[in-house]
């Protein structure tokens, strides 16, 4: 009889394992498939969600009134900065919208009406942050009834944060830029240098210097520190034009041939509350 | 027959402190997850452990399993882990219990336990997929310390409200 209940716990333990193990290598390959979620699983993401927006409300809210404090205790010191850049600014935006205009008259003679800078913006909130150290994920209060696509970009008010990895109806996943893991996408981007511009790709993250790595860099060309990284809109995932970061570091490879760039990123990943899906709309 | 309140809170608890992990890590972010340090907010963990020493909890087997499926489900999108590890700990927990009157150093060295393996199991996992390339000895600096130092000070906090609550609903 000992013997018995011993084996009924041990296939218990098996079956559990097998199953579990079976599951994982299931969800990692499916991953990246268009059609993930299935609509269960999407269901009781959806579910989920929606509790979690009634748990993290108040929360959020004391942490909102910290962060207020935080920032007028800083307000003195930002408002004599500000006041110093703001009429440079006035006569940036005069001449930006003058060329804008331009442009859009431009397009319109040649026909052009899509084109890869074009994206409509899906503005949400993060609920909830993974809380684990091997997925640099957050949850975002909006799914593909608002329009979110897999694969889009997110970017907040400063910079490219991530790509979204899995679509609900209600809330999506998104995966940050710091993610080191083997299937990550990786984002297409361009170096704007003094004589033109550098394509490659991020392909890695360092996270102890917090510094993006961009490698595939086909080019010759002088980049130095301080010039301006952003989306180049190869790949069909991401619009062109998204700001990405700025050059830290220009050096060889691993291998000696071509260069690894090292990217401070613009926007601040550890400080999300609302981002926005960047839709491609060609 | 009289039924007990905890039938209703157990779930109730779990879940919130399950969505608060997700909450807490996104506020503190910035605290949480920088170059040296990343900690790992368990708060439906600490539930489900004080709930063995100190609740009469029906099927806590199946709530352990609904629990890791929400969190696999709905924070990591990868499912399996949390579904294996939060029903074992829940059973080796048990088995320690077994052992020992629960007091207030047992419960923590228990809780400790748990933690630690669990933590470890679920890097294990991580470095089985390929999320993960960190070195053991940078697992157990980076991740591993300051998780349980910030779980273990959650739990001197929070023990004496979630025992008097698990203790008053159980009657």
């Amino acid at each position: 009889m000992q013997r018995f209940f011993f084996n009924k716990r041990l296939i218990i333990v098996l079956i559990t394992l097998i199953i579990g193990f079976v599951l994982v290598a299931f969800s990692v390959t499916v991953r990246n498939n268009k059609s993930t979620p299935p609509i269960i699983q999407q269901f009781g993401n959806d579910a989920a969600g929606l509790v979690d927006r009634v748990v993290s409300y108040p929360i959020s809210a004391v942490g909102n009134v910290g962060g207020a404090v935080e920032n007028l205790l800083n307000t003195y010191q930002e408002n004599q900065k500000l006041k110093k850049q703001i009429d440079s600014l006035a006569s940036e935006k005069v001449s930006n919208q003058t060329i804008r205009r331009e442009n859009t008259a431009l397009k319109k003679q040649l026909k052009l009406n899509k084109s890869l800078t074009n994206y409509t913006a899906v503005t949400s909130y993060v609920i909830a942050r993974t809380p684990s150290s091997w997925q640099n994920q957050i949850i975002i209060s909006k799914g593909s009834l608002a329009g979110v696509k897999k694969n889009a970009a997110v970017l907040s008010d400063k910079g490219l944060v991530g790509r979204v990895t899995e679509v609900n109806k209600t809330n999506s996943k998104v995966e940050l830029i710091s993610t080191t893991n083997d299937d990550a996408d990786r984002f297409a981007t361009t170096i704007i240098t003094d004589d033109g511009s550098v394509n490659g790709l991020i392909t890695s993250y360092n996270a102890d210097t917090n510094r993006l790595i961009m490698g595939q860099i086909d080019s010759q060309k002088t980049m130095k520190k301080g010039d301006k990284v952003i989306t180049s809109g190869m790949g069909g995932n991401s619009p062109q034009g998204i700001y990405v970061g700025t050059v830290m570091k220009v050096e060889k490879d691993d291998y000696g041939l071509a260069s690894k760039v090292e990217i401070k990123p613009a926007a601040d990943l550890t400080n999300l509350n609302i981002v926005t899906v960047a839709k491609r709309t060609d | 027959m009289r039924v007990s309140k905890i039938r209703y809170y157990y779930p109730l608890g779990l879940f919130i402190a399950l969505f608060l992990d997700g909450t807490l890590s996104n506020i503190f972010a910035g605290n949480f997850f920088t170059a040296n340090v990343s900690i790992e907010s368990r708060l439906f963990l600490l539930w489900v452990v004080m709930s063995v020493f100190f609740a009469k909890v029906e099927h806590p087997f199946f709530w352990a399993i609904a629990v890791g499926l929400t969190f696999d489900l709905f924070f990591t999108g990868i499912i399996g882990p949390f579904f294996m590890l939060v029903p074992f700990i829940l059973y080796l927990t048990r088995v320690m219990y077994s052992f020992f009157t629960p007091s207030f150093i047992v419960v923590l060295l228990i809780y400790l336990i748990d933690i630690a393996l669990f933590t470890l199991l679920f890097y294990w996992i991580n470095v089985l997929i390929g999320f993960t390339s960190v070195s053991l000895a940078g697992f157990i600096s980076g991740t591993l310390g300051p998780t349980l130092a910030f779980n273990l000070a959650v739990f001197v906090i929070l023990y004496l409200p979630i025992k008097g609550l698990m203790e008053m609903s159980s009657r």
